[in-house]
């Protein structure tokens, strides 16, 4: 995934109401009523976060005019998380060996 | 808190030796180079620069053994309390190490990636992200 995709990606989950709503889609797809239901705010803001989703590619959303179903894609949420276990995975694996020396040195100068 | 605010990622580890070796192992290069990096990495003791105070370089090389491919860390102390507390990292990121001694010989380090200014966003979407993944995980296998 392109580093631009990706800090869309990351923008675009930095906000708690988007976070929220890519959670309900991920119980099935939902139109801008449905999903604005559990929120104090307006259809006109859930829209709002709905293009930023969209633009990140984290939603599609239906041809329909009227209701426009959004739902989950999958791809990009995945693509973040693997950047994000990736480097997770770089920091964990270095303490690991981290341990390693440390109980090597101590061994060594125990005996 | 708010997912808004959550930490970045937080990575805790307790090690069976006393919090001085510890803080030698980040802080020393014979010994950073013992262990830094991904496994099948090797980190060669003539990248390390090791300026251990506020200000000071904080500078390696990492080269992949199998492909030669490499991976700098180009960066600056920015926080340093022997041998409890080592942050480092330029404007846009960094980290926070903790070392605490738990009076028996054993040390927690506390590994924090802080964010600051303009990468604030990608700090706080990191922490999001995963309690967003606490609940769609399922979804994406």
């Amino acid at each position: 995934m392109a580093v631009d995709q990706l800090s869309s990606t990351f923008s675009a989950l930095a906000d708690p109401t988007r976070r929220a709503i890519l959670a309900r889609l991920a119980e099935g797809e939902a139109t801008v009523n449905q999903l604005a239901e559990p929120f104090p705010i307006t259809l006109q803001a859930v829209s709002k976060h709905l293009k930023v989703l969209e633009r990140a590619g984290l939603i599609a959303r239906g041809r329909s005019a009227q209701l426009r179903p959004s739902r989950l894609q999958g791809e990009a949420l995945k693509e973040a998380a693997d950047w994000l276990a990736d480097y997770r995975g770089f920091w964990e694996e270095g303490f690991d060996r981290l341990g390693e020396h440390l109980h090597a040195i101590q061994k060594g100068s125990r005996g | 808190m708010t997912g808004a605010t959550a930490q970045a990622i937080t990575i805790t580890r307790v090690y069976d030796a006393p919090r001085e070796l510890v803080w030698k192992a980040w802080t020393e290069p014979g010994r950073l180079a013992q262990w830094w990096g991904k496994r099948g990495w090797s980190t060669p003791l003539s990248s390390i620069t090791l300026d251990v105070r506020p200000g000071g370089t904080f500078r390696l090389n990492s080269i992949s053994d199998a492909d030669g491919s490499e991976m700098p860390l180009d960066s600056v102390y920015r926080e340093v309390v022997e041998p409890e507390r080592l942050s480092f990292g330029d404007a846009s990121a960094g980290a926070t190490v903790t070392f605490t001694d738990l009076g028996d010989g054993r040390t927690e380090m506390t590994f924090r990636t802080t964010m600051h200014g303009s990468d604030e966003l990608r700090a706080r979407a990191e922490g999001g992200l995963a309690s967003a993944f606490d609940r769609l995980a399922e979804q994406l296998a």
